[in-house]
C-alpha cells in the first residue's frame, strides 16, 4: 500500500525531483559505476553512463502513466461489454428505423459512392420513427445478438497469448506511448468483460432487478442503475491483478526492446542493460526490485477485504 | 460429443482466421517500411554497386516492391487517394490479401523478405529447437505440480512457507526468472556451470555424438528450468486449492472413515475430481509456453520460433510473423481438442451426457 503510493507519487513527480543527472544523458566520465561511487552517482551508471536512479525514477513514471490507464480503461470497457452481453444475452431488440439510420450513418462515414442514397435511407428511417411516435404504434424491431458479438470478439483476442499478439501489432504499426496505451487497453479488456458477465447472468435473476422492470424502469436505466453496479463486484479484486499483468507485460516489452521508443526510460529497459556488462549487478538489482514490490504489493491488495462491518 | 467438439473448433478456427487477417492487414498497411529493410538487406549483400541517384533508388524500391507482391493493391475494395472527392474501388482477385488466402489454403504460407526462403521451413527449424524445450517444460511443471500439490494438500508442517514461496515465484515476470538463472550460473563472476549461449554455432567436427548431446543438454538446462519455474506455481495453487475443496466433500469422510490414510484418500479420491479445471489450465499452457518462449529465447540466445518471432517483429519480416501467428493459432486448436478428450476421459457424467 505505502509503497504503491510512493510509487505514484513519483511517477508525478518525476519532473520536479532534484534529481542529480537527467535520465538520458550519459556521462561518459563514469561508465558502469558501482552505486555510491565518485560522481554522485547514488546507484551507479549503467554501461553507457546514464544514472540508475533518475532512470528508476522516469521508468515508474512511464510504468505508472501506462499501465493504470490501460487497466482502467480495459476494465471500464470490458465492464460495459460484459454487462451488457450478460444483461440482454442475444434478446436484445433495436427497432428497424434505429437500424436503418445506423446503416445511412456509417454510409457516410465510410463515404460509400452515392450520398444521396444513405441520405435518402436516413430521411425515410428518420419519418417512420416520426410518423410512429405520432400515431403511437409499435415499431417492427430486429433482435441484436450483443452476446455473441462480444463473446466472439473475447474468443478472438483470446486465442493467441497477449505477449505474441502485442509484439505482432507493435511490428506492423510502429508505437508511441499512446498507441501502445490503446493496444494494451484493446488487447486486455476479454478477461474482465468474461467476468462481468457471469456475475450479470447471476444478478440478472435477483429479485431486485424484476422489482425495477415491474415497476416500469426502462431496460437500460434497470441495466445501469439497477444490474451493473451488483455486477462490477468481482472488478475490484481483478483490477489490481490486471494493473500487475500489464507492468509485467510493459516491462517484458521493453525488456525486449519491442514497445516503447529507445529513449523512454523503463525499468524493464534497465534490466536489459546488464546483459551487456554482466558484472553490473546495480542495474538489474534496483529495478528487479522495484517491479517485484509492486507487483506482490497489487496482488496484495487484490486480496484484500474490507471487513464486513464497514461494506 | 463429437459434434460440440467439431463446433468449438470450428469457433476456434474461424477466430484465429479473423486474428491473422487483421495482423495482415494491419501489417500490409504500411509496406513501404518493409521496402526500406529489404532494399537495404539488398544493399548490404551488393556494397561495391550502391545506388546514389534519385531514379536509380526508386527504381530498386520499385524492383523490390514487384518481388515481394506489394505493388499489387492490398484488399478486394480499397479507398481511392484523392482526397477532395474519396472514391471506392472494386480491386477484382489480384490483390494481397487474395493471394495470401490462396496460397495459404495450398498450404504456403510466402517466402520471407529479409532472405528469400519459405516460411514454412524457416517456421520447421524453429519449431525443431522450440518444441522439445517447450514440451520439456511443460511434462516437468506438470509433474511437479501433481507431485507438489498432493503433498500440499495434506497439511505437513511446511504447507505455510511453501505456499508464500510460490505465491513469490507467481509474481515474477518470466523474464527475471530467466535473468537470475543467467547471472547466477552461466555467469564467470558467479558459477559459470551452464553455456550462456552459442547453440546456434556448429559444434565441433571432431567431437563425438555423445559430447554433442551433452552440449545440447547443457544449452537447454537453463531456459528449461526457467520455464518451468514459471509454470509450476499456477498449476500448484490451483491444484492445491482443488484438492483442499474436495477433501471436505463428503466423499471424502466417507474414506477417511474406512480407515484409509490421508495419502490414499488424496491419490485414489480426491484427486481425479481435483483435476477437472487444472485440466483447462494445462489446455492453455500449450499456446503460453510458445509466447514463454519468446522471453526465454532471446534471453539464452537460442535459435527457436521466440526468438524467430522478435527478430521478425523488429525487422518487419511480416509473413513470418504471420506465419508464427498461424502456428500458435494451430498449438491453441489441437489444446483445445486435448482438453476436451481428457475431460471426456475424466468425467464420467460428461461420457453419460453424449
Amino acid at each position: 500500500m505505502l509503497w504503491l503510493g510512493l510509487v505514484g507519487l513519483t511517477a508525478l513527480l518525476a519532473a520536479a525531483l532534484p534529481l542529480p543527472y537527467a535520465p538520458g544523458v550519459p556521462d561518459l566520465a563514469h561508465v558502469a559505476e558501482p552505486p555510491f561511487g565518485a560522481g554522485a552517482h547514488w546507484l551507479g551508471t549503467d554501461a553507457l553512463g546514464r544514472d540508475v536512479l533518475s532512470m528508476l525514477v522516469f521508468g515508474a513514471r512511464t510504468a505508472v502513466l501506462l499501465t493504470l490507464p490501460a487497466a482502467v480503461l480495459s476494465t471500464l470497457l470490458g465492464a460495459l461489454a460484459g454487462g451488457a452481453a450478460g444483461f440482454w444475452g442475444n434478446k436484445a431488440r433495436l427497432a428497424v428505423p434505429y437500424w436503418l439510420l445506423a446503416g445511412a450513418g456509417a454510409w457516410w462515414a465510410v463515404r460509400f459512392p452515392g450520398v444521396g442514397v444513405g441520405l435518402a435511407v436516413a430521411a425515410i428511417s428518420l419519418g417512420w420513427l416520426f410518423t410512429s411516435w405520432w400515431r403511437k404504434r409499435e415499431l417492427a424491431s430486429w433482435p441484436v445478438p450483443v452476446n455473441s458479438v462480444v463473446m466472439g470478439a473475447a474468443t478472438t483476442l483470446d486465442t493467441i497469448p497477449r505477449l505474441v499478439l502485442v509484439v505482432a501489432v507493435t511490428a506492423g504499426t510502429g508505437v508511441s506511448v499512446s498507441g501502445l496505451l490503446v493496444l494494451l487497453t484493446l488487447t486486455s479488456w476479454p478477461h474482465s468483460a468474461r467476468l462481468v458477465r457471469a456475475q450479470m447472468l447471476r444478478v440478472r435473476t435477483l429479485p431486485f432487478v424484476e422489482a425495477a422492470q415491474a415497476v416500469g424502469a426502462p431496460a437500460y436505466k434497470v441495466w445501469l442503475h439497477h444490474a451493473l453496479p451488483h455486477a462490477l463486484q468481482p472488478l475490484r479484486t481483478a483490477l489490481p491483478l490486471s494493473i500487475a499483468g500489464l507492468l509485467g507485460l510493459e516491462s517484458t516489452l521493453s525488456f525486449l526492446g519491442i514497445g516503447l521508443p529507445p529513449d523512454v526510460a523503463s525499468w524493464g529497459r534497465l534490466m536489459a542493460t546488464v546483459r551487456s556488462e554482466p558484472g553490473a549487478w546495480w542495474t538489474f538489482l534496483f529495478p528487479t526490485m522495484c517491479l517485484i514490490i509492486s507487483m506482490i504489493s497489487l496482488s496484495s491488495i487484490s486480496q484484500y477485504r474490507p471487513s464486513a462491518a464497514s461494506s | 460429443m463429437s459434434r460440440l467438439v467439431f463446433w468449438r473448433l470450428a469457433r476456434a478456427g474461424l477466430a484465429i482466421w479473423t486474428l491473422a487477417s487483421v495482423v495482415f492487414l494491419l501489417s500490409h498497411r504500411d509496406a513501404g517500411a518493409a521496402v526500406q529493410e529489404a532494399l537495404a538487406e539488398v544493399s548490404d549483400v551488393q556494397t561495391d554497386r550502391t545506388a546514389t541517384t534519385s531514379a536509380e533508388r526508386l527504381a530498386a524500391q520499385a524492383a523490390v516492391r514487384e518481388r515481394l507482391g506489394l505493388n499489387m493493391p492490398l484488399f478486394y475494395i480499397s479507398q481511392g487517394s484523392n482526397q477532395q472527392e474519396p472514391t471506392w474501388q472494386w480491386n477484382g482477385l489480384h490483390n494481397q490479401y487474395h493471394q495470401w488466402a490462396t496460397g495459404l489454403l495450398h498450404g504456403d504460407l510466402g517466402t520471407s523478405y529479409r532472405n528469400g526462403q519459405p516460411v514454412a521451413s524457416r517456421l520447421g527449424a524453429a519449431l525443431s529447437f522450440t518444441l522439445p524445450l517447450t514440451g520439456t517444460a511443460a511434462v516437468l511443471a506438470i509433474l511437479a505440480a501433481l507431485a507438489l500439490a498432493q503433498r500440499l494438500a495434506a497439511s505437513p508442517w511446511w504447507q505455510r512457507p511453501v505456499r508464500t514461496l510460490l505465491v513469490t515465484v507467481h509474481a515474477l515476470p518470466l523474464f527475471v526468472v530467466a535473468l537470475v538463472l543467467l547471472l547466477a550460473f552461466a555467469n564467470p563472476d558467479a558459477f559459470a556451470w551452464f553455456p550462456a549461449y552459442g547453440l546456434d554455432q556448429p559444434a565441433d567436427v571432431g567431437s563425438g555424438t555423445w559430447s554433442q548431446i551433452a552440449t545440447y543438454l547443457m544449452h537447454m538446462a537453463l531456459p528449461v528450468s526457467a520455464l518451468t519455474i514459471t509454470a509450476i506455481p499456477e498449476l500448484t495453487l490451483q491444484l492445491d486449492a482443488a484438492l483442499t475443496q474436495e477433501l471436505h466433500a463428503d466423499y471424502a469422510t466417507t474414506a477417511r472413515a474406512k480407515g484409509l490414510d490421508e495419502g490414499a484418500v488424496i491419490r485414489h479420491h480426491a484427486l481425479r475430481n481435483a483435476l477437472l479445471p487444472t485440466l483447462t489450465q494445462i489446455a492453455e499452457l500449450l499456446p503460453a509456453l510458445v509466447a514463454g518462449a519468446v522471453v526465454v529465447e532471446v534471453v539464452f540466445a537460442l535459435p527457436g520460433m521466440g526468438r524467430l518471432l522478435a527478430e521478425a517483429a523488429a525487422a518487419r519480416d511480416y509473413p513470418v510473423l504471420v506465419g508464427g501467428i498461424l502456428l500458435t493459432g494451430a498449438a491453441r486448436l489441437l489444446a483445445l481438442l486435448l482438453a476436451d478428450l481428457f475431460y471426456f476421459w475424466a468425467d464420467p457424467r460428461i461420457r453419460w451426457q453424449s
